[in-house]
């Protein structure tokens, strides 16, 4: 970021506009409403195709269900918050090292070497797993019953969908993604109403408890998100 | 190269800790500096600006002040016969980036060694027997004695501003303090940080086993404080945001809140940001430096600046990199035990045990990145080697640094990953579980080292250096050795249950996940050429006007954070430099 | 009848015409030196840049990223935009032909050698009482030792009837006071102290309220009106005496402090007043500031000071982090509490102090506002370097919410001032994106 500018103001005389030294004057940015968002249903992907697009929102469903307590990843909009993701520097593996040469099939334990970005890896993991899904139980992922998606993806948890050694790091990521989804920041998409911060009694950005360090007390106030919304 | 710039007395390659420290020192002398720092500019307004930072997607899990794999990376291998391959995501340890370097992110743990740290093989050999060190361990001692050191420590913390409380004042035990550390001689700047329930929970119970918990010390202010050049910091507010983020508040101690300001006043100090260094240029006989060669990005074009110092002051890691790239000493070699660039690096031993409690709400948001509670009873000076056969020690801690929840809620074992189960855990358990962590040492290995990869090449077609490490006997012995000390710890608190994690038999260096961003050795000081990169005063054995600041000097990971030892370090170098090199420049040893 | 009341009026209107024209075209008198200096007086060496200091000439006479001293620099006024002139010693465009007769003229009584009058955007009213040595190290300062630069005057663009050259000369015949200075005070660090904050330092130029004529109320702290606060760009400057005193109950090493840094352990210096720590206090030696500070020291003898305590229901409320308290609170937790903590109390010479400020309790809501939508910056100083910065929330809240937390805050603690409307806040949100 370019040093900051701090603007010196005329040397007014008696009155006059306001003065300080402004370090902004950006307006207000009006905060998103709830009621302004798209239902989840008719969101238009910027990266995912409809069908990947199905296919994320049915996994997530399962990965972190509605009923219970708490809110789901459907009332959360992480199919959202993984759609944008994808489509941005996380997708595209901007911060990653992608020189070769590649050897996916190095120990997992020396970390990623597959040639594709989590974007890609999304393409042909979703392909390659709900032609499994298929094959295995008899329709793709999202058709499939919710004990029968449990079972595929307990299947690709523990490796025994046969994947390319380039798609190793498919269910990882999914699962990764599904929890950033739920409780990041709502500006990325997710975590809708702050609903995951209200469950698990997490103040959010409001990052000042000097007064309750020791204080072996429940929490009692909601959060508040980085735009100033509060829960 | 596209150009040559106007010489300066001197360059600083990198300008986070040990660079702006150095860059103080020398300023003062009057000399003409540039200093190089590859990343960008950081201030606290507006890249750690409230409540903006307070983003864990995008700085503790997308990991946004660190250095990116696309722009600097390594491989990694854990033995001589493995194919090192290239570290393309963060995980293990994440390299900070920019003005401010590690500085602005990490958590502020601020140690001194123990006395015998420094001298770890004299120490071993005269109490144990040589007979001790297993083969293939190459500890050594450091060149400088701790009570030679003991004032720099002193002006580090006093400089960084250190909250605590000191247990040994010149010989004398302090109540309350770590009656174990190292003599000091004076009491810490700033009083204790206010501990959460967790360590007041842990020091109970310690001390009702007959332990000796204390606070432990924090680059975290518990008040406002003013340091030697005027800088301020405010009291810390608790935020639960402190490793990974700069600082909000001016609570944490950085170059940005500590010294830069001041060193922007003076008129013979110059940096540029976005200035990679690609290598530090020698003379035709090799004796000498004659600057460095950096890629300027603005310009886009390879520029030589000529200077009559050269301080590399860059992360460990890079430190160790440039001198490889530059041929600053022979490479070492693990078959030959020959050379001394990249011998020796080390990494740091950790381990923990989580306990879950229904009934206590920890409020882990409301954390420091320092606060907590420490034993020190298991160090590394009070361990019998011959008795338990190992070398190595560790301090014990109680402390919750944040509640972030993207970063791991943790659940009893048995607890699913995800699905209904988790989903219930996570409501059930957030908040309510804590952790008694060990860190330790990590000695040094004849495998354990740093050379250049034979394949993979950086942006600038420089060949990426190779990291060789694995963990060894030695060490997992010393944790398994914590972990019998701290469970029973843990069982007397009378959690709902509880869990390990300790390195095992056999285990094998992951680098997916976090572990600790301790990577030290690789440009090692020492009293013999034959032996050590570096010598006493961090000069270059074979280039009297290159000093090599940071944790690369350390010849075998100390049981705490470096960052203490990295200050003392600094200032002692540039004392000597100061007072002794540049009067009469030469070989100082 | 007739003809003696034409008389009477004829002779009235002549008897106008020729003071007319006497105040039109007689110059003005020129106030000669109040001291006499001797034949072979010589100004000290450094005398005349720290005497530019005391009366920070470069806050008008520099231009923003303009040539020191060359002018150019806008002020602006409720009567329209006066151009500051070029006072490097440019022969043809500068004050390079001045004599000292004519510098200490253009500071005592604001007239030019040519008889034009200066408008008292320039605090004469208040140079006036600089020193004769004072004076003749600005006139040396000013002739060898700037660079001279040509540039010519901009022409100011005032309002009819503020451009009649008469009028001035009116208004200072009601405005001006007695040139030089005497002090009220034996004690030789007080008697200093006076000295500069009544002469060069002219703090009443903008902390003395202004009368009808846009004149200063007061010019002398004999007066009690002198320093009881003023308004500066649409900003409070706050008392420095009496009721609200902006530093009642502080010591000396505070009001030092705050000079010399900006900052001290209740306030920041922020606004206008940051521009005069850069270029002009925090350049002030270790004894002028413990003179001021002696002399607003007897401004306000018998100043209450603040239980520092008690634990107020704000604080109370504050830390139960109560999830039903009001909006005003609750902005408060989410936006400020990280730095300005519960207690209101800030950290000493790092946060302001909230409870008991005179920025947040101001008349005019100006500045809080200013503070809250923009945030601001402490300058570097040789006493403290560090730039510490308040970061902006006016992307954050809306113009309810800011005029809630502003109310809020100034009724919170043992803070009591009138609540602060949304409207206001609208109004300086579209004012400064017009800047």
């Amino acid at each position: 970021m370019p040093p900051f500018q701090i603007y010196t103001t005329r040397r007014s005389f008696l009155a006059g506009t306001a003065a300080g030294a402004a370090l902004s004057v950006m307006a207000f940015r009006a905060r998103a409403q709830a009621a302004q968002e798209v239902p989840l249903a008719e969101y238009q992907p910027e990266y995912l195709s409809a069908i990947e697009y199905a296919f994320v929102m049915a996994a997530t469903a399962r990965l972190i269900p509605s009923d219970g307590d708490g809110p789901g990843a459907l009332e959360t909009r992480v199919p959202v918050f993984i759609d944008r993701e994808l489509a941005g520097d996380f997708g595209t593996a901007a911060d990653l090292y992608m020189e070769g040469p590649f050897n996916p099939e190095a120990d997992p334990t020396l970390g990623t070497q597959s040639p594709l970005t989590p974007a890609g890896i999304y393409r042909e993991g979703i392909a390659a797993f709900d032609k499994w899904c298929l094959d295995t139980h008899g329709s793709g992922f999202a058709d499939l019953d919710a004990a029968r998606q449990d079972a595929s993806l307990t299947s690709l948890s523990d490796d025994e969908v046969p994947l390319d050694p380039t798609l190793r790091e498919f269910w990882a990521l999914l699962l990764q993604n599904a929890k950033e989804g739920y409780f990041s920041d709502p500006q990325y998409g997710g975590n809708a109403g702050m609903e995951a911060w209200v469950y698990i009694g997490f103040p959010g950005a409001r990052a000042n408890f000097y007064e309750w360090v020791g204080k072996d007390e429940a929490y009692p106030l909601g959060p508040v998100d980085i735009a100033g919304e509060r829960a | 190269m596209a150009r040559t710039d106007p010489k300066k007395d001197v360059v600083i390659i990198g300008l986070g800790w040990t660079g702006a420290i150095l860059g103080m020192e020398l300023a003062q002398e009057g000399l003409e500096i540039l200093a190089l720092e590859r990343g960008p500019d950081r201030e606290t307004v507006p890249d750690f600006q409230y409540p903006k930072v307070i983003d864990e997607l995008k700085y503790g899990i997308r990991l946004g002040f660190m250095q990116k794999p696309r722009n600097s990376t390594l491989t990694i291998r854990r033995t001589l016969t493995e194919e090192a391959q290239p570290y393309r995501r963060l995980g293990s340890f994440l390299p900070g980036d920019g003005v401010g370097g590690a500085g602005i992110h990490w958590n502020g743990q601020t140690w001194r060694p123990m006395q015998i740290e420094l001298r770890l093989k004299s120490y071993v050999e005269e109490t144990f027997g040589p007979a001790t060190i297993p083969d293939g361990m190459t500890i050594q001692d450091w060149g400088v004695s701790y009570d030679e050191l003991e004032p720099y420590f002193d002006r580090f913390e006093y400089m960084a501003g250190i909250s605590g409380k000191a247990g040994n004042i010149k010989g004398e035990i302090q109540e309350g303090g770590n009656p174990f550390e190292s003599p000091r001689s004076r009491e810490y700047p700033m009083p204790p940080m206010k501990q959460g329930v967790d360590a007041q929970m842990f020091a109970k119970a310690a001390s009702a086993m007959g332990l000796h918990p204390f606070p432990r010390p924090a680059a975290n202010a518990s008040v406002a404080y003013t340091n030697e050049y005027g800088m301020q910091l405010g009291p810390c507010n608790y935020c639960g945001f402190c490793e990974r983020y700069g600082c909000i508040n001016y609570s944490k101690s950085s170059p940005q809140t500590c010294i830069l300001d001041a060193l922007r006043r003076m008129p013979n100090f110059s940096y540029k940001v976005n200035s990679e260094v690609l290598k530090i240029d020698l003379a035709e006989d090799g004796k000498t430096a004659t600057g460095v060669t950096y890629f300027d990005a603005a310009a886009q074009e390879e520029v030589f600046q000529p200077a009559d110092l050269v301080i590399v002051a860059a992360y460990a890691l890079h430190n160790v990199h440039l001198m490889l790239l530059s041929g600053i000493g022979e490479p070492w070699d693990p078959a030959q035990q020959t050379g001394t660039t990249g011998k020796n690096y080390a990494y740091q031993m950790n381990g923990s045990t989580r306990m879950f409690f229904k009934d206590v709400a920890f409020n882990p948001f409301a954390g420091a990145g320092a606060n907590g509670i420490s034993i020190d009873d298991y160090a590394i000076s009070r361990i019998d080697f011959a008795k338990e056969g190992f070398i190595g020690g560790s301090y014990i801690t109680a402390g919750i640094s944040n509640g972030q929840p993207i970063r791991g809620i943790a659940l009893p074992e048995g607890t699913p990953s995800w699905g209904a189960g988790w989903k219930q855990g996570i409501g059930d358990w957030y908040g309510h579980s804590m952790s008694i962590g060990s860190h330790g040492s990590n000695m040094a290995y004849r495998d354990c080292y740093l050379d250049l990869d034979p394949t993979y090449k950086d942006r600038h077609g420089r060949a990426l250096m190779r990291m060789t490490f694995n963990w060894k006997p030695n060490d997992i012995k010393m944790t398994q050795f914590m972990r019998a000390r701290i469970e029973p710890i843990a069982e007397a608190m009378q959690p709902d249950s509880w869990q390990s994690s300790y390195k095992s038999d056999g285990a094998q260096y992951d680098v997916r996940p976090y572990q600790t961003t301790h990577n030290v050795g690789g440009a090692i000081m020492g009293e013999d050429p034959k032996t050590s990169a570096l010598n006493r005063y961090l000069q270059v054995w074979g280039q009297h006007n290159v000093f090599v600041m940071g944790a690369s000097a350390f010849p075998q990971n100390i049981q705490t954070n470096p960052t203490g030892t990295v200050g003392a370090l600094a200032y002692w170098a540039a004392e000597a430099i100061r007072k002794d090199y540049l009067p009469n420049p030469r070989p100082l040893m | 009848m007739m003809t003696w009341l034409l008389r009477f009026f004829l002779v009235a209107a002549v008897i106008v015409a020729v003071a007319f024209a006497a105040f039109l075209f007689v110059p003005v008198q020129r106030t000669p030196a109040q001291t006499a200096l001797a034949i072979d007086y010589a100004v000290p060496e450094g005398a005349g840049e720290y005497a530019m200091r005391l009366a920070d000439c470069s806050a008008c006479h520099t231009a923003e990223n303009g040539k020191p001293f060359a002018g150019g620099r806008a002020i602006i006024s409720p009567v329209g935009t006066i151009y500051s002139s070029n006072i490097t010693p440019d022969v043809a465009t500068g004050i390079g032909a001045y004599t000292l007769d004519d510098f200490r003229a253009a500071l005592y009584d604001g007239v030019r050698p040519d008889g034009t009058h200066i408008y008292p955007a320039m605090p004469y009213e208040n140079y006036r009482k600089i020193s004769e040595q004072d004076i003749r190290a600005l006139y040396q300062y000013f002739h060898d030792q700037v660079q001279p630069v040509t540039v010519e005057r901009r022409e100011s663009d005032l309002a009819f009837p503020f451009n009649l050259a008469w009028a001035l000369r009116a208004w200072k015949w009601v405005a001006l006071g007695d040139p030089g200075f005497s002090a009220s005070s034996a004690d030789p660090v007080q008697a200093r102290g006076e000295y500069i904050v009544e002469g060069p330092g002219h703090c009443g130029a903008c902390h003395t309220p202004r009368n009808a004529l846009m004149a200063e109320a007061a010019l002398t702290g004999a007066d009690a009106k002198f320093l009881s606060g003023g308004l500066i760009a649409g900003w409070t400057a706050p008392p420095l005496r009496g009721e609200g005193s902006a530093v009642a109950g502080w010591s000396p090493d505070d009001i030092k402090l705050i000079l010399a840094s900006g900052r001290n352990a209740h306030a920041a210096i922020n606004g206008e007043m940051q521009l005069v720590v850069r270029d002009s206090t925090q350049h002030m030696t270790d004894d002028d500031l413990t003179a001021i500070a002696a002399y607003l020291g007897t401004l306000n003898q018998g100043a209450p000071t603040r239980d520092e305590e008690a634990p107020t229901e704000t604080e109370t409320l504050l830390i139960s982090a109560d999830p039903s308290m009001d909006l005003g609170p609750r902005l408060y937790l989410d936006n400020c509490n990280a730095c300005h903590f519960a207690t209101g109390r800030g950290a000493d010479e790092v946060f302001p102090e909230l409870d008991g400020s005179s920025l947040v309790t101001a008349e005019s809501p100006t500045g809080l506002i200013s503070m809250i939508l923009h945030g601001a910056a402490l300058p570097s100083t040789a006493e403290r370097p560090a730039r510490l910065r308040m970061p902006d929330f006016g992307y954050r809240l809306s113009d309810d919410e800011v005029a809630t937390l502003a109310t809020f805050l100034r009724q919170a603690w043992t803070n009591k001032a009138d609540l602060v409307s949304a409207s206001a806040v609208a109004d300086l949100r579209k004012a400064a994106q017009a800047d």
